[in-house]
């Protein structure tokens, strides 16, 4: 018996250790961290197929009333259309898709677009001003289903005089209306889709149309040949849903996947020092939010929250998560309104202890942090050590992400709290005092109502700056990170996206090298 | 007493002793001593190789002392195996003597609830207890004692069955005794061999169980160090830092061998047959 | 015979109907619903009432539970509630890949487990006998998972020969590739699973070769190896095939780690991702398929003891 295990260790060791000329781990790869312009087309393979990686499959196609941030990252922009959209390369700024361009009114009361003269649906139909009405129409439509149809509440009527414009009239100022055309319920459908039927098949505008859901594996879509727009230079794109991050990393390795989105920023050492794959980091809007439960006890004394928010030295919470930013506050730097407030509740263990025992707990305290398990464990680890460093001893609960959604979002009952708020531009959260934050600033309310309804974007801008930096001394949460993207992406692969790839993952600009 | 001395007669005998053993003085030495703080993290000192820094068994990427968290583990180890184990066994006695002393169709009855219960995933009950409560080692220790309380059930309503057909048990029927006196008398010292077999099996598999639950995140709570967690956390840097995952993989495969040939010695050691035999 | 057979269908479908039941209400506790994972964070109240009630979950849950059994009486376990696609359907997908994969396992698994086991059996007094048995009980020790991850390493990463994870687009339609994707995920689930059995095997034959008529039978001149094979094995399939009843259920959990590890599109992702969006109609019908195949394997093993064994006939 004893003779059996002596040979065990070494035959673990065998099996493991042949795999490890990877060399020593860093951070993010040393390789190349941009690709090259993709070369002319004759240098291309225009019949290539592209596997692509990417980690939460989506729960259904119908983008009108199913939610999910992984429905946005596969349908806008590769099936369906907006007016406008988003470009990542310019700082978020909002650029044309559908649209050619739009005409404001002087008193910012009516939009008047113009569509592009060649547009159409995939089944061959032209797309039309009539199919944007009927579209923002089914938003605003009382007891509409749309998500985030509550985001057109402004908007008062839509009208179509020709078949390429589209008015726009709204009740009252709107400064967020051009956002939200850019995202989810600004997508142009064909008048009188059967919203239902698009799990089965699309009926978008895009350069891309989905072929076969292959569930709980992967989705491929097919080049639109027909598409109005410059056709996309790859044949077939097939995302393949892995969530294990070292699965993702091992399908990338042995060329099972060309390009591997959300990459594991800890796990980039098979690729850093390769001359086959180039790493590449790109910002996001997805910001790790330490939520504490400001409406009940201990956080209705700001002293506590401060103390956390002191206790917690962000640097190291990034490095466990592999690589982001500080923000300080609510606002990514790529949103207008962004102001650095990383200077506000500096790491200050000392300060922290000081700060609870004023607070009356002199002794420290017990708090429990409700996570969902889909987050990596390094982050609360971190927090677990460094809280315990100024006497907080923190219970970490992991759940479900349903369960996170019932218990903490929905009814409100928990003490700390930590997801990834990863909607873009979502400050308005702190403006609301029925949401789970518990966060309730008159003050805040107001300058958020009035960015709103504001004349001018600089005057929104502002007012939004003032908003960021009072959630901020007022420590309505703490701001651990922004996070950064790693997407991998296999040697001969061009125009592969890496800037807020979770919200969109726009797979139009793909090429594959002959 | 005898049974103690004919299982330290055998090799698999005293190995699985001295790991169970082994795995109680960890976890009492851990509960006064541990070199680090398990739960500290020191993202300066990550990656540390073994004898660095003053970490015996260096550290992983976020500074976790390995030979903390590894001291640490066993406790939490020992309580999953131990709890697991009384959960199963009180679920299994329970069933076991539902389904045979007491009247026919109530016994009918349990014996298929236990047929349906074994054919009721175990990893589901655990879903739910952790959705509901969060996973912890008690959401885990719970589903991984039900579910195997109920294979124990079945096995002991076996021995009961066998034991109750025997001569003695019906002459004290027919003496009168009570059922209850006839339970603590002659059912439960009869099959406390079997059960014991059973038992020690179980507490193998909940170590497994745990690990595996641990793995697809419906384990042990994260920042309570725990075997299962190390290689659920080290797995991914399997190819980068294989020593790292040695040591909470080790720790688990002794741990279930230890427990296993303890299981089998016992069963030797308990059964005369068996004893002369081999 | 006849009438056994009447009471133990009668009981199959008794066991069958109580499992609905339960399965039906553990999941009612699980905490939040499917409406707000269609509904999502944004949703008003008015919105997540009326996907409620567009879904029938406002009504009680005797008319909800009334109406699936309903459905599966006729065979029909309802609509995905956020896709809307057939439970069925795509069970019958998954099935697919985890059929195989079992099934598979199993093979692995007594291939391993039936000649080393009669062998450990056979020369268990001697160093073979030894080792194949402490081999078998370190495969029991190592976690399956664990298992699987060595196993990527070793022949997808360093290797190249087999893939890392999932399964081919188009299923056994390339059978090549379906097969190549299922190699790793056969050995780990067959190898923690033969150790296991090989344990039991082992046992079964031990208890054989000590009984009388194999003893009778030697007497008669036959040789060890002889007469287990012509009396022993018989006898010793049966404590061996109740077994593998048994791990059944061991195993579908096993295969659920396995598709996790290697990514494998199959009933355990599908249930684990189904849990987790609260699709509870799908999960419901996945889980009874599940427990209901287990019940009917037990179902034809005691049959076919029956069968087999003709002292369990005059028991009644």
């Amino acid at each position: 018996m004893r003779r059996a295990l002596m040979t065990l260790a070494p035959l673990l060791v065998a099996a493991t250790l042949v795999a490890c000329g990877t060399g020593a781990p860093t951070s993010a790869g040393t390789g190349a961290t941009s690709l090259p312009a993709t070369p002319p087309d004759a240098q291309l393979n225009l019949g290539a197929t592209v596997n692509v990686r990417l980690t939460l499959e989506p729960t259904s196609l119908n983008p009108f009333s199913t939610a999910g941030a992984a429905l946005d990252q596969l349908l806008l922009t590769n099936v369906y259309q907006n007016l406008l959209t988003v470009d990542v390369h310019k700082q978020d700024a909002i650029v044309p898709q559908l649209a050619t361009g739009y005409d404001e009114s002087p008193d910012g009361l009516t939009y008047t677009f113009h569509l592009v003269p060649n547009a159409h649906f995939h089944d061959g139909t032209p797309l039309t001003s009539a199919d944007v009405k009927w579209s923002l129409d089914q938003q605003t439509a009382p007891g509409s289903l749309g998500i985030y149809a509550a985001n057109f509440a402004s908007i008062n009527s839509v009208a179509a005089p020709d078949p390429r414009t589209v008015v726009i009239t709204l009740k009252h100022r709107d400064t967020w209306l051009l956002w939200n055309l850019t995202q989810r319920e600004g997508i142009v459908y064909q008048q009188g889709t059967n919203f239902a039927s698009l799990d089965a098949k699309d009926n978008g505008s895009g350069p891309f149309t989905i072929g076969a859901w292959n569930r709980g594996s992967t989705i491929t879509i097919n080049r639109y040949n027909a598409y109005w727009g410059a056709k996309p230079k790859v044949a077939t794109v097939i995302f393949h849903y892995i969530p294990d991050a070292n699965t993702a990393n091992n399908a990338e390795q042995t060329g099972e996947t060309d390009i591997e989105a959300t990459a594991d920023p800890t796990l980039l050492q098979p690729f850093g020092n390769s001359s086959s794959f180039t790493v590449l980091n790109g910002s996001t809007t997805d910001k790790f939010t330490l939520a504490f439960n400001d409406a009940v006890a201990p956080f209705t004394n700001p002293a506590v929250r401060h103390a956390i928010r002191q206790g917690i030295n962000n640097a190291d919470v990034i490095k466990a998560y592999g690589g982001g930013i500080a923000i300080g506050s609510d606002v990514p730097p790529q949103d207008p309104w962004y102001q650095d407030l990383t200077s506000i509740d500096r790491y200050d263990p000392t300060n922290a202890r000081k700060l609870l025992a004023g607070a009356g707990f002199p002794n420290g305290l017990s708090l429990t942090l409700t996570v969902p398990n889909i987050y990596q464990t390094a982050i609360t680890d971190v927090l677990t050590s460094e809280l315990k460093q100024v006497g907080i001893a923190l219970t970490v609960k992991r759940v479900e992400f349903q369960t996170w959604l019932s218990q903490v979002f929905t009814n409100h009952q928990f003490q700390l709290s930590l997801v990834d708020h990863a909607e873009a531009r979502d400050i308005g959260n702190y403006a609301n005092a029925k949401y789970y934050f518990g966060y309730d600033n008159a003050q805040v309310r107001n300058w958020f109502a009035q960015a709103g309804t504001a004349s001018s974007d600089a005057d929104r801008d502002a007012l939004l700056k003032q908003v960021g930096k009072q959630i901020s001394t007022d420590a309505a949460s703490d701001w651990l990170f922004l996070a950064k993207t790693f997407t991998v992406a296999r040697q001969g692969v061009y125009g592969v996206p890496s800037i807020e790839t979770t919200e969109r993952f726009d797979a139009s600009g793909l090429a594959v090298a002959t | 007493m005898t049974a103690l001395k004919a299982l330290l007669r055998r090799p698999t005998g005293v190995f699985g002793v001295a790991v169970v053993v082994g795995l109680v003085v960890f976890s009492l030495v851990s509960l006064v001593w541990t070199p680090f703080d398990p739960t500290a993290t020191n993202p300066d000192q990550g990656w540390l190789l073994p004898f660095s820094g003053g970490h015996l068994l260096g550290t992983d990427r976020l500074g976790h002392d390995q030979f903390s968290q590894l001291l640490a583990g066993a406790r939490e180890a020992l309580l999953t195996a131990v709890l697991a184990m009384v959960i199963a066994a009180v679920v299994g006695i329970a069933l076991a003597l539902a389904a045979t002393v007491t009247p026919r169709w109530i016994g009918a009855t349990v014996v298929q609830l236990i047929d349906i219960l074994i054919a009721f995933p175990v990893l589901l009950l655990a879903m739910i207890l952790a959705a509901v409560y969060g996973g912890s080692t008690t959401t885990a220790v719970v589903a991984i004692g039900i579910g195997f309380g109920v294979n124990v059930a079945r096995v002991a309503r076996g021995e009961i069955n066998a034991v109750r057909g025997t001569d003695y048990v019906l002459a004290a029927q027919a003496c009168g005794a009570n059922t209850g006196r006839i339970i603590r008398k002659h059912l439960l010292p009869n099959i406390a061999p079997t059960l014991i077999v059973q038992l020690s099996l179980t507490m193998a598999l909940a170590v497994l169980a745990e690990a595996a639950l641990t793995y697809l995140g419906y384990g042990t709570n994260p920042n309570t160090p725990s075997w299962g967690g190390m290689l659920a956390e080290q797995q991914a840097y399997l190819s980068a830092r294989p020593l790292l995952v040695i040591w909470p993989g080790l720790a688990v495969v002794l741990t279930v061998l230890g427990l296993n040939l303890l299981g089998d010695a016992l069963r030797v050691a308990t059964d005369p047959r068996l004893r002369d035999a081999r | 015979m006849i009438r056994y057979l009447l009471r133990r269908t009668l009981l199959l479908v008794v066991s069958l109907f109580v499992a609905s039941v339960l399965i039906f209400l553990l999941l009612r506790l699980l905490p939040g619903d499917v409406a707000t994972t269609i509904g999502g964070l944004r949703a008003t109240p008015a919105q997540l009432a009326q996907i409620r009630a567009n879904l029938g979950l406002d009504r009680p849950l005797t008319a909800q539970y009334g109406s699936w059994l309903g459905g599966v009486l006729r065979g029909d376990f309802g609509r995905s509630q956020l896709t809307g696609v057939s439970v069925s359907a795509e069970l019958a997908t998954k099935l697919q890949v985890t059929a195989p994969l079992v099934g598979g396992g199993i093979v692995v698994a007594l291939l391993l487990a039936v000649p080393f086991g009669i062998l450990a059996a056979l020369r268990h007094r001697s160093s073979v006998g030894g080792g194949i048995s402490a081999v078998a009980q370190l495969g029991i020790a190592v976690p399956t998972f664990w298992l699987g991850l060595v196993l990527v390493l070793l022949f997808a990463v360093e290797l190249r020969v087999l893939p890392a994870q999932g399964f081919p687009i188009g299923g056994w339609q390339t059978p090549g590739a379906a097969l190549r994707a299922l190699v790793l995920p056969w050995l780990a689930l067959g190898l923690s699973e033969g150790a296991v059995l090989l344990r039991f095997v082992r046992s079964a034959v031990l208890d054989v070769l000590s009984a009388d008529y194999l003893r009778t039978a030697r007497a008669k001149g036959r040789t060890r190896v002889g007469a287990l094979l012509t009396h022993g094995l018989r006898n010793a399939a049966l404590p061996v095939t109740s077994m593998l009843g048994l791990q059944i259920a061991g195993l579908i959990v096993g295969a659920v780690v396995v598709e996790q590890v290697f990514a494998l599109p199959g009933v355990g992702t599908m249930l684990l991702a189904d849990v987790g969006n609260r699709d509870l109609v799908k999960v419901q019908g996945e889980v009874l398929v599940i427990s209901a195949s287990v019940l009917v394997i037990s179902f034809a093993i005691d049959i076919v003891h029956r069968a087999i064994d003709p002292r369990l006939r005059e028991v009644g």
